[in-house]
């Protein structure tokens, strides 16, 4: 089943488009990332599928619902949203912003204590936000945004001001929501990360997918024939993948002169710049 | 269009803790009865000399808390967070202005007794009161919506206190500037003149004239904020 259907979107600022006919699903229990760089139209995507805009034509739909009806309460309880848009209140402890949240959505009080274990924040519960580093907020953010257990996530750059260890517990927590039932829909301009948690990608540029698939299906479809062996004698050679490199493979192995023997698969990263031709920014 | 009575107190708690922290806003709680204290001296002497505290704290007061909590909220990105919560429109614009609402009502009671006014009908003061404190909020609600920072929504009370204070004193010239006659119908030269029914007196068909001219713009100015604030639900 779909979680999210989007067919053929188009959405115009002026006369300047943001998406064009941009067309995927995203079936129920995916991490699916929407990557590109910035400006390139994921913010806006979001916010059409949340409705928070309207598309210009072409229809979203979520929990087979228009996405048009996500502004009703009942739909609201089913996501959580985490942008660049998302604030916490400052003069509040993390406690009572989350309090806050759970007396919204309704929740139990051990709700509290559940996401501040996940977001590593157990701690920190009474600190005020307006004490808090860039990193814990954005982990506040996140804690208000999953505090429900909601069956589909919006993350948009979730891990941008995150340090590699906090980022590790943000992926190692959206692996075990997403084991619970949860669909993440995330979008990212790090490549790295998008490798790591993603079942599929789609990678957005000026405005439209330009493709899709799993990060191990594209690099299969843009890696290079090509095999490289480091020897012990420091000679490294770059072979085409065919019978004859087989062959010199197998002598060198049966002289004990390899080192190293890897194929040349490129990162997410490589595939963007081949597609587009321009860097991430 | 849903209300819950659950979410809305939730955000009249957070309203609660957020602005006995916000110094520089709670301090206006102060003004009405620093107003009273001063003005009291004139007291029963001078018509309508209670509209002198009334009005500029219906501005000072309830309009300016109420924008500075919406704006701030716009300000640090939290409205647009709550907006996709459950919490229905009806949820934040009532969960937000009822904080604002029994704010003012107490301090407003307290003036009333340090300034010693006495109302002839106290079902129309105090009507005129609420009223009135509903139509500020409403109208600190569109000033939030209509400013990004908490600095615009302080400039953007500037024109309601010039227009809502400022009528009742423009009414008086009407008989130079006959285009003034406008003025009197603003709920501030309505409240003015509902305040010195003691003075002269009116019958019940003279008194529900200006409460009706309130409920009006009460509505007008409630209405609008409403659909303003679910206008900045969409992003367009």
């Amino acid at each position: 089943m779909d979680v999210i259907q989007v067919e053929h979107i188009r959405k115009k600022f002026g006369n300047k488009d943001a998406l064009i006919d941009v067309t995927f699903s995203i079936p129920k229990g995916e991490i699916f990332g929407f990557l590109g760089p910035s400006g390139s139209g994921k913010t806006t995507l979001i916010k059409i599928l949340t409705a928070q805009l309207n598309p210009t034509s072409g229809q979203a739909i979520v929990f087979n619902q228009p996405a048009e009806m996500m502004h009703q309460s009942a739909q609201k309880m089913r996501f959580g949203i985490l942008t660049d848009n998302s604030g916490l209140y400052e003069r509040l402890t993390i406690e009572e912003n989350l309090e806050l949240y759970r007396q919204l959505y309704d929740l139990p009080k051990s709700s509290i204590d559940k996401v501040l274990q996940f977001v590593n924040l157990s701690g920190e519960r009474k600190k005020k936000v307006n004490r808090l580093s860039k990193g814990m907020r954005q982990r506040v953010m996140l804690a208000c945004a999953i505090i429900h257990e909601p069956e589909l996530l919006f993350l948009d750059e979730p891990t941008s001001a995150l340090d590699p260890v906090n980022s590790a517990h943000i992926y190692k927590g959206l692996r075990y929501l997403n084991e619970n039932g949860t669909t993440i829909f995330l979008t990212t301009h790090d490549m790295a990360e998008a490798e790591l948690i993603c079942n599929r990608v789609a990678i957005l540029y000026q405005g439209q997918i330009q493709t899709i698939g799993s990060p191990k299906e594209l690099k299969k479809q843009h890696r290079e024939n090509v095999v490289c062996v480091d020897l012990i004698n420091g000679e490294v050679h770059e072979l085409p993948i065919n019978e004859g490199t087989a062959d010199q493979i197998a002598d060198w192995m049966k002289q004990g002169l390899i080192d190293r023997l890897e194929t040349k698969e490129p990162s997410l990263g490589d595939i963007f710049i081949k597609i587009t031709g321009s860097e991430l920014l | 269009m849903s209300f819950s009575l659950k979410r809305a107190r939730a955000i009249f708690v957070k309203d609660y803790k957020e602005f006995s922290r916000n110094y520089a806003v709670s301090i206006m709680l102060i003004f009405p009865i620093i107003l009273a204290l001063l003005i009291r001296g004139t007291g029963q002497s001078l018509p309508g000399a209670f509209a002198l505290v009334l009005n500029p704290s219906f501005v000072l007061l309830t309009s300016f808390a109420q924008a500075c909590l919406i704006a701030e909220e716009k300000e640090r990105n939290t409205l647009r967070s709550l907006m996709m919560t459950p919490a229905t429109t009806m949820d934040v614009l009532i969960g937000k202005s009822t904080l604002v609402f029994v704010m003012s009502a107490i301090v407003l009671a307290i003036s009333t007794y340090i300034f010693g006014y006495e109302p002839i009908n106290k079902w129309a003061f105090v009507a005129a009161i609420i009223l009135s404190i509903i139509l500020y909020t409403a109208a600190g609600t569109i000033c939030g919506l209509f400013s990004k920072t908490l600095l615009e929504a302080s400039l953007s009370i500037l024109p309601v206190a010039f227009v809502f204070t400022g009528a009742p004193w423009g009414a008086l010239l009407v008989k130079d500037f006959p285009i003034f006659k406008v003025l009197e119908y603003v709920p501030s030269s309505q409240l003015v003149y509902l305040l010195d029914t003691r003075n002269i007196g009116l019958t019940t068909g003279e008194l529900l004239k200006p409460l009706l001219i309130i409920l009006a713009w009460t509505i007008v100015l409630t209405i609008v904020s409403v659909v303003l604030y679910q206008r900045r639900l969409k992003d367009e």
